[in-house]
C-alpha cells in the first residue's frame, strides 16, 4: 500500500512554488469551507474546487491518487447524502419513499431532493478541505516545509511534530499492508468484509499490531533525530534558501482573486 | 586511563527502569583510531553498550549507571544528546527509521542544521561523507527509494555530517542482503583505512570484521567473558561457542584441520587476524602432503535429491508479475518452477530478485495476470488466502506484524477459528503447536512479553497449527544470533522430517541452505538463474556471483582442494571434518 501524500520530486511550476505561497492557500482554502454552509453554495465550492484541480494538473498529480482520495472519502459520502436526505428540514420533494417515520416536522422514511442537494453541497466541501493539504505535502519538500514554518515563527517542536507526521504517514501505510498480509495468511481477510462487519470486528486485529509497532518505531524515530542535534538550543541553519520570484507573486494574485471572487460571490447573493 | 584513550569505561553496571541488569562490571579501553568489535548473543548486552557511550541511555532510555565512562572526553550521562552527538555519532540496525527527509542532501544538512553549523561547513561535510560511503550524485534522490545497501550508506553518511570522533555502529548490516552487507562493510572499512575515526560495531557477523578489528569484546548475559585481539578472542571455540558468538569457518578450519593444536595456528599481524581461503586451501595442501592430513572422498554422502516420481505439489507456471509503480517494475519473468511433495528447498537472490513475489504468489497474496499457481494439480485461483493457508503456510520475516491476542495460546486459535476448526479440535492443535515450537511453558503468557526468536516460533507455531501441506519461510535468520539462527530451520526440518511436510525456506544464510535444504533456486532479476541440488548449484561460481551469492566456506575450500580428492559436494564444516581426517599414529594419537 502506497502513501497518497508522499512529496514527489518534479520541476512544475507549483514545485517551484515558495512555500509560504502554497500555505496561503491552504489556509484560504480552510477559510472557505468554515464559511456557513449553504445549499446554494455549490457554485462557489465547485469554482475553488475546479481551481484546485487545475493546480494538482500544473502540478503533473496523477489522477489515481486523487482517485484514493475519494475512495477514502466514499463511505463519508455516502453517510452524509444519506443522513441529509433523510433528515433535512427544508426537505419538501420526496425523491425515494422507503416508508413514513414521522418525528416531529421530519418524516424520517422519505429522502428528500433537498437534503440530497444539501449533502451533496457538503460532500463537496470536505473534497475541497481535503484536496489543498495533500497538494501542498505532494508538492513540497520537507526541509522547504520547516524553513517555511521557520519563517512564520511557529515554535521548531511543532515544525518537527507535523514533520515527523508526515514521515510516519509512509510507515504507516507500509506497516498497514503488511499487517493486512500477515492476518489474511490466517484466514482473516479484512479486504473481503463489508463495512460493518469491518467496523466492528476487523481493525482490533490489524490496529494493535500497528500501534505496538508504531510504539516501537516513534522510538527509534527519536532516537535518530535527537542524535543529530534535534532540539539543540541553538538557531537552526536553513537548510533551504526561500527566495520569492516575481512567478510566485502572480499565484499569489491568482489565489487571492479566485478566494475574494468567491468570497464576493456567497456574501453578496 | 592511558593518555590515547577516546573510551573509558571502569567497572560500568548498566540497569534499565524495572532492575533489569544489562551490563556488569564492564571495562573497555579504546584508543583513537581503533575498531572495536563487540561480540554476543542477542540479549547479551551489546545494543546497551552502544546506548551508553551515544547518551541514548539514559536520555531516551532510563536507568541506573554505575562506574565511570568517558567517550571524547565527555561524560554521556550527564550532557544532553545534541552534544554528545558532536562527538560520537551512531548507526541502528534499520535504515528505514533513521531516514526522514526528501532528499539525501537535506538528510545529511539534517543534522548540521540543527546546530546551527553555516551553510559552507554543512556542503564540505556533506561532500566528503558522500565520497566516503560512494554516494555521489545521488544527492537530489529519496532516499527512501535507494536500495537496502544504499539506505544504510546513506544513514551513515548522515551521521557521518556530524562530524563524530567516534561512531558506534549497532549491527548495521543484519537486515541487508549480501550486497547490502558488502556495500555497507566495503564503506566501513574505508572508514578504517582514514584512520582518524574510533568504531565501536556490534554484530553477529564475525567472518565480516575478521580482518577490519583491533580489539574484541564478547559478551554474555551482560558480561565480559572474553576480550583481547582477534587473534586471541577466535582462537577459544569453545568460549565464543558458550557465548552464542560464531568462530569464522576459516579459523574453525584452520585450527581443527590443518594445525591441531590450538592458538599458534593463526597467522597473526599484531593481534589482527590475516587468514584467507587460499592461505588456509595451501595450508591443507601443505598438511596432506605432508601426511598430517588424509583426504577419505568417500565420506561424504551423494547429494540426497527427492525421487523424481513424486507428485508435484506446488507449482509456478510461466508467472509473470509486474508491480504498478511509478515506475512500474517487473517482479517475476515468465517464471516456472515445480515443487515435489517432500522436498526441503532454499530460494536465494538479491533483494528485487522476486523471491518474496513468488512466495506470495504461491499463498494467494498476489494474484498473478500472467501465469497460474497450481496446488496438487489444481488452480488456486477461486481460492482465497485462508482457503490457501489451509494448503500452504507462510511464516513472514517480522512476527510483529500478526501478534495481537492477550495470550499466545489465542494467538494460535485466532487462525484456526478463522478457517472453521471445530473447538473441540481447536485445543488439541494448540496444544501440538505449542509443543512443537517448544512455547508449551508460555501459552498464557503475553506474547510481547516474549523474546524476538520465540515470538517468531510463536509465529510458525500459528502458521503449523493450520496443518499446511507445505511451509514457506522467509528470511528466519534476519537478526538472530549464532545460537537463535537455526532454531526456526530445526523446526522446518522437524515439519519436514516428522510430517513428511514440503518445505521452501527463502535466505540470504548460505550456511543454513547448505545444512537444510536439498534443492536450491537462485532468482536473479525476476527470472529463475539456477535450479537444482544445492551441492551443483554451489558449485556454479560464476552464475552465482551475479546475484552475489557466495558459496559456503566448506564449499568454496573444496572447490580448491578438489585436485587432492576433495570431492565438491563438501557444503558443510562437518562434512569437511569428516573429509579431511587427522592421520594418526599407532597409539591413536594425531601425528604433529
Amino acid at each position: 500500500m502506497e502513501p497518497i501524500f508522499r512529496y514527489t520530486h518534479l520541476d512544475t511550476p507549483i514545485h517551484r512554488l515558495h512555500p509560504l505561497v502554497k500555505m496561503g492557500y491552504v489556509m484560504l482554502t480552510l477559510v472557505l469551507v468554515m464559511y456557513p454552509i449553504r445549499e446554494t453554495d455549490m457554485p462557489i465550492l465547485l469554482i475553488w474546487l475546479g481551481f484546485s484541480a487545475v493546480l494538482w494538473a500544473v502540478a503533473r498529480i496523477e489522477l489515481r491518487r486523487f482517485v484514493t482520495l475519494l475512495k477514502i472519502l466514499t463511505g463519508t459520502f455516502v453517510f452524509l447524502i444519506l443522513i441529509q436526505g433523510l433528515t433535512y428540514r427544508g426537505g419538501d420533494t420526496p425523491l425515494i419513499v422507503l416508508g413514513h417515520l414521522k418525528l416531529w416536522e421530519a418524516d424520517l422514511g422519505v429522502i428528500t431532493k433537498e437534503g440530497t442537494w444539501f449533502g451533496l453541497v457538503l460532500c463537496v466541501r470536505i473534497l475541497v478541505a481535503t484536496s489543498s493539504l495533500p497538494l501542498f505535502v505532494m508538492t513540497t519538500p520537507t526541509s522547504a516545509i520547516m524553513t517555511a514554518m521557520g519563517k512564520l515563527r511557529i515554535p521548531q517542536t511543532v515544525t518537527f511534530m507535523f514533520v515527523s507526521a508526515l514521515s510516519f504517514t509512509t510507515l504507516i501505510f507500509e506497516m498497514w499492508g503488511s499487517i493486512v498480509d500477515a492476518q489474511k495468511l490466517r484466514a482473516f481477510d479484512i479486504d473481503s468484509m463489508n463495512v460493518f462487519k469491518r467496523a466492528f470486528k476487523a481493525y482490533v486485529p490489524i490496529i494493535t499490531p500497528l500501534i505496538l509497532l508504531l510504539f516501537r518505531k516513534a522510538n527509534d524515530f527519536q532516537i535518530a533525530m535527537e542524535t543529530k542535534g534535534f532540539g539543540a538550543p541553538v538557531k537552526p541553519t536553513e537548510i533551504e534558501t526561500l527566495r520569492a520570484r516575481p512567478a510566485d507573486y502572480v499565484w499569489l494574485a491568482l489565489i487571492v482573486i479566485v478566494f475574494v471572487a468567491c468570497t464576493v460571490l456567497k456574501f453578496a447573493r | 586511563m592511558p593518555n590515547d584513550a577516546i573510551i573509558s569505561l571502569q567497572d560500568v553496571t548498566f540497569a534499565y527502569e524495572g532492575d533489569v541488569v544489562a551490563l556488569r562490571n564492564l571495562n573497555l579501553t579504546v584508543r583513537k583510531g581503533e575498531f572495536v568489535v563487540v561480540l554476543g548473543a542477542n540479549g547479551a548486552g551489546k545494543s546497551t553498550l552502544c546506548y551508553l557511550l551515544s547518551g541514548i541511555a539514559p536520555h531516551i532510555y532510563g536507568g541506573r549507571r554505575l562506574g565511570l565512562v568517558s567517550v571524547a572526553g565527555l561524560d554521556p550521562w550527564d550532557e544532553p544528546l545534541y552534544v554528545t552527538s558532536q562527538r560520537c555519532g551512531v548507526l541502528m540496525q534499520d535504515p528505514e527509521v533513521q531516514l526522514f527527509m526528501p532528499t539525501l542532501r537535506t538528510e545529511l544538512a539534517f543534522g548540521p542544521a540543527n546546530l546551527g553549523v553555516d551553510r559552507d561547513e554543512i556542503a564540505k561535510r556533506s561532500r566528503a561523507a558522500l565520497g566516503l560511503v560512494r554516494l555521489e550524485g545521488l544527492e537530489e534522490h529519496n532516499p527512501r527509494d535507494l536500495s537496502g545497501g544504499q539506505k544504510q550508506r546513506a544513514a551513515l553518511a548522515a551521521v557521518l555530517a556530524m562530524s563524530p570522533q567516534v561512531l558506534v555502529l549497532d549491527e548495521p548490516t543484519s537486515q541487508l542482503d549480501p550486497l547490502g552487507r558488502w556495500e555497507v562493510v566495503e564503506a566501513i572499512e574505508r572508514l578504517k583505512q582514514q584512520g582518524d575515526l574510533t568504531i565501536v560495531m556490534t554484530t553477529h557477523e564475525t567472518e565480516e570484521i575478521l580482518r577490519l578489528a583491533d580489539q574484541v569484546l564478547v559478551l554474555d548475559r551482560g558480561e565480559t567473558v572474553l576480550q583481547g585481539g582477534p587473534a586471541e578472542v577466535f582462537t577459544q571455540a569453545g568460549r565464543l561457542e558458550d557465548a552464542g558468538v560464531k568462530t569464522p569457518a576459516l579459523i574453525m578450519i584452520q585450527s581443527k584441520l590443518v594445525q591441531p593444536g590450538g592458538p599458534t595456528a593463526l597467522a597473526t599481524n599484531d593481534q589482527r587476524v590475516n587468514v584467507t581461503l587460499s592461505g588456509v586451501a595451501a595450508q591443507a595442501r601443505e598438511a596432506v602432503e605432508a601426511g598430517r592430513l588424509f583426504v577419505c572422498s568417500q565420506a561424504v554422502p551423494r547429494p540426497r535429491s527427492i525421487a523424481a516420481d513424486r507428485p508435484i505439489i506446488l507449482e509456478a507456471r510461466d508467472l509473470t508479475v509486474q508491480y504498478p509503480g511509478p515506475p512500474p517494475v517487473v517482479a517475476l519473468r515468465s517464471v516456472n518452477v515445480q515443487v515435489r511433495q517432500g522436498e526441503f528447498v532454499g530460494i536465494v537472490g538479491q533483494n528485487g530478485s522476486g523471491k518474496s513475489t513468488l512466495v506470495k504468489c504461491f499463498v494467494g497474496l498476489l494474484r498473478p495476470k500472467q501465469g497460474e499457481v497450481l496446488f496438487n494439480g489444481e488452480s488456486i485461483r477461486k481460492l482465497s488466502v485462508g482457503e490457501i493457508a489451509r494448503r500452504v503456510g507462510l511464516v513472514l520475516q517480522n512476527p510483529d506484524y500478526q501478534l495481537f491476542t492477550t495470550y499466545c495460546h489465542e494467538e494460535i486459535r485466532f487462525g484456526l477459528r478463522n478457517v472453521g476448526v471445530p473447538e473441540e479440535e481447536i485445543e488439541q492443535r494448540v496444544e501440538e503447536a505449542l509443543r512443537l515450537v517448544g512455547l508449551s511453558e508460555e501459552a498464557e503468557l503475553f506474547p510481547f512479553r516474549l523474546s524476538f526468536g520465540d515470538r517468531r516460533k510463536l509465529a510458525v507455531a500459528a502458521t503449523m497449527a493450520l496443518d499446511p501441506r507445505v511451509l514457506i519461510m522467509d528470511e528466519p535468520t534476519t537478526a538472530q544470533d549464532h545460537r537463535g539462527r537455526y532454531q526456526l530451520a530445526d523446526l522446518a526440518r522437524r515439519f519436514h522430517e516428522e510430517k513428511q511436510g514440503t518445505v521452501l525456506m527463502i535466505t540470504h544464510d548460505v550456511d543454513l541452505i547448505a545444512r537444510y535444504a536439498h534443492r536450491l533456486i537462485v532468482l536473479y532479476d525476476g527470472r529463475v538463474l539456477l535450479d537444482g541440488p544445492t551441492a551443483e548449484v554451489f558449485t556454479q561460481v560464476e552464475e552465482l556471483e551475479k546475484s552475489f551469492v557466495v558459496p559456503p566456506v566448506a564449499a568454496q575450500l573444496a572447490a580448491e582442494l578438489a585436485p587432492l580428492g576433495v570431492p565438491p559436494t563438501v557444503m558443510t564444516l562437518d562434512e569437511l571434518n569428516r573429509v579431511l581426517v587427522p592421520h594418526r599414529d599407532g597409539d591413536g594419537e594425531e601425528v604433529a
